[in-house]
């Protein structure tokens, strides 16, 4: 399927069960090796729209496709193979808190290992070496040993890097990765995501609140508003018109957002 | 910006719903009143019976007037809804649909609703003293036969010592028994017990249906009953006593566990389902730790709770202290009761003791 883009979302809806219209008509295309950034309010569908990527939640309209293969249409053991194309990372990190740090990165590789062992959480040599290496690219190697929840927010967001890479997809789907670090932290946390892409060459789709590091780290981006894409651009055509385009007439941009 | 609704609210279906509803509360509310009502004019009424005797409470019972109680129920539930707009509304109708705006707020005395609900505690309470026939002279005075009991329980007798000892043993271990073997089959049945795995297929909608309506009757029958069951089945002894045990404990902590699983962080889970993991990967890595501590500390608690309950199943025949601890009772050897009481009561303090401590540990 070459030349098919990374993803390809068209005219996609999801109104949740109790009635809430989240999404409605959204079309974009994110090509291979992109950094996109997505953009919007609170509420305005971010979260919803990457979940639909990679069905943890099932749009009620239009259609998704991953590198030219429609994931809408997808079931069980196909499903699965296609989730393993794309990983990703969440706000709140959702690692398994009791487990070791290790053992958090090797459940990366669980879409391709054998069930048994798996659920005795036995993993082959090569994997466990494979996890220990991703660690080290996250700079957490020494704590593979540790409690997932003895970590802080940053690292906890690290290790979720390192079972990102462990998965070995083509593509990231990261819902504001850093929006519950310290700003200081920040930085640290996405140049790691950073690294995934420019290094690994895997498509980047990133939720994100704060202008300042989608001007820094997106190649691209697009903004929802109320769960219609309301803008879509470089992140240097990004003005102050915009600005009130998608965060309404009576938003001020905060001071550190350099306009 | 506030998300749009597109749900239709307040169908003209679901109002008849509530209507018919509150109408039945009401109806059944206003029933129980009648009914209590003449229950306690004919209880005062100086009336007697064949044997010459005052009406008993069950003779009484038999004598109400119960499908006139259904129709009168009917007419003034009716009526009140008819015209709650004046009355204020009634009590079936305050739940279901709501109060008019001026009733709203207030005291509970300014309206026929409040007015009602006293009138129906206060007849609560004189029919319930009547029908369980409390005799407050007889408990006041006829404290002897009693105190022959208190003396024995204070002058323990050493003959059964040793059995008790010996049958205490088994108590415990029955108990330990009962919820070693609970601990595997709820662990299996909680999950498709669990609402918030079950939704999606309807395979597991009906997993969920099944083996909620299941556990809840099963809860729902005492462990008394359950021995009294499995004695015709396996016969008088300890062995009865665990399944009986075992089958309430499955019940119980499928329920506690099921509950555990419902309240778990949601976002493992969906972390480790888009690794592209399999279902039961995804129970293992995103459920299972999650529920691992508190499952320990509920099933120590039942632990706990069917030693308490081994210690009466041997009444019916269950094994354990019981078994001999009811033919002392019968025979009136208070000396020997004593004794059996007491150790009873040291091991379930000890138990109690214990299990809080563990758990403390634990969570
Ligand atoms: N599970 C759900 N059930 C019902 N409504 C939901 C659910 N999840 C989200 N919503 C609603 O859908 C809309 C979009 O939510 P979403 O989480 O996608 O927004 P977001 O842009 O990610 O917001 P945030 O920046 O706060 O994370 C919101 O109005 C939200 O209340
Ligand atoms: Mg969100």
């Amino acid at each position: 399927m070459s030349g098919a883009a990374a993803i390809r979302v068209e005219g996609l809806g999801m109104v949740y069960p109790n009635g809430v219209r989240a999404l409605e008509g959204v079309s974009l295309e994110v090509h291979a090796g992109e950094f996109l950034a997505v953009l919007g309010l609170s509420g305005s569908g971010k979260s919803t729209l990457l979940r639909c990527i990679n069905r943890l939640i099932d749009p009620t309209e239009g259609r998704v496709f991953i590198h030219g293969e429609e994931i809408t249409a997808a079931r069980g053991a196909r499903l699965r193979a296609m989730r393993r194309q794309v990983a990703m990372i969440f706000q709140q990190f959702n690692l398994v808190r009791r487990h070791s740090v290790l053992d958090n990165v090797l459940s990366g590789a669980l879409g391709r290992s054998p069930l048994l062992p798996s659920l005795l959480l036995s993993f082959p040599a090569a994997e466990r070496e494979r996890a220990m290496t991703c660690l080290e690219r996250v700079g957490l190697a020494d704590r593979s040993t540790s409690r997932a929840d003895a970590l802080s927010g940053g690292q906890q967001q690290r290790v979720a890097i390192a079972r990102a890479l462990m998965q070995a997809p083509r593509l990231i789907l990261a819902d504001e990765p850093v929006a519950s670090l310290d700003p200081a932290l920040r930085h640290s946390v996405m140049r790691h995501v950073e690294a995934l892409n420019r290094d690994e060459g895997m498509t980047v789709v990133c939720s994100l609140h704060d202008i300042d590091l989608v001007t820094r780290y997106a190649t691209r981006m697009v903004a929802l508003r109320d769960g219609r894409l309301v803008w879509e651009g470089p992140p240097g055509a990004f003005d102050h018109a915009t600005f009130k385009s998608i965060y309404g007439e009576e938003a001020q941009p905060a001071s550190n957002t350099g306009f | 910006m506030a998300p749009r609704s597109v749900s239709a609210t307040g169908s003209r279906f679901d109002d008849g719903v509530a209507r018919l509803q509150a109408v039945l509360v009401d109806a059944m509310l206003v029933g129980a009143a009648l009914l209590m009502v003449e229950f306690l004019a004919l209880a005062f009424s100086g009336r007697r019976g064949p044997t010459g005797l005052l009406l008993s409470a069950e003779q009484i019972l038999d004598l109400l007037h119960y499908a006139w109680a259904v129709a009168g129920g009917l007419l003034i539930a009716v009526t009140w809804g008819l015209f709650s707009s004046r009355l204020g509304a009634s009590p079936g109708r305050a739940w279901f649909i709501g109060v008019p705006e001026w009733e709203a707020g207030l005291e509970w005395s300014r309206t026929l609703r409040g007015w009602f609900a006293a009138v129906f505690v206060e007849l609560t309470f004189f029919t319930g003293w009547l029908i369980t026939e409390l005799d407050l002279v007889t408990f006041l005075t006829k404290f002897g036969k009693a105190a022959d009991i208190v003396r024995g329980l204070a002058h323990p007798s050493g003959a059964v010592l040793h059995e008790g000892l010996v049958l205490l043993v088994q108590t415990v271990f029955l108990a330990f028994m009962a919820t070693a073997f609970a601990i595997p089959v709820a662990f299996v049945l909680a999950f498709p017990s669990a609402r918030n795995l079950t939704r999606g297929t309807l395979a597991a909608g009906v997993a969920y249906t099944v083996s909620r309506t299941l556990m809840n009757f099963v809860r729902a029958v005492e462990p008394l009953v359950w021995a009294l069951i499995f004695i015709s089945w396996v016969g008088i002894g300890p062995f009865a006593g665990v399944l009986a045990l075992w089958v309430h404990s499955v019940a119980a902590l499928t329920k506690l566990y099921s509950e555990q699983i419902e309240s778990i962080d949601t976002g493992p889970m969906e972390a480790i389902a888009a690794t592209g993991a399999s279902p039961l990967q995804v129970l293992r890595y995103g459920v299972v730790p999650q529920v691992i501590p508190p499952f320990l500390s509920f099933t120590i608690y039942r632990w706990d709770i069917n030693v308490r309950m081994s210690t009466i199943i041997g009444f019916v025949g269950g094994g354990g202290i019981g078994y001999i601890l009811k033919p002392r009772v019968d025979l009136g050897e208070w000396g020997e009761v004593g004794t059996l009481v007491l150790l009873i009561a040291a091991t379930v303090w000890l138990m109690d003791v214990l299990s809080a401590k563990i758990r403390e540990r634990i969570v």
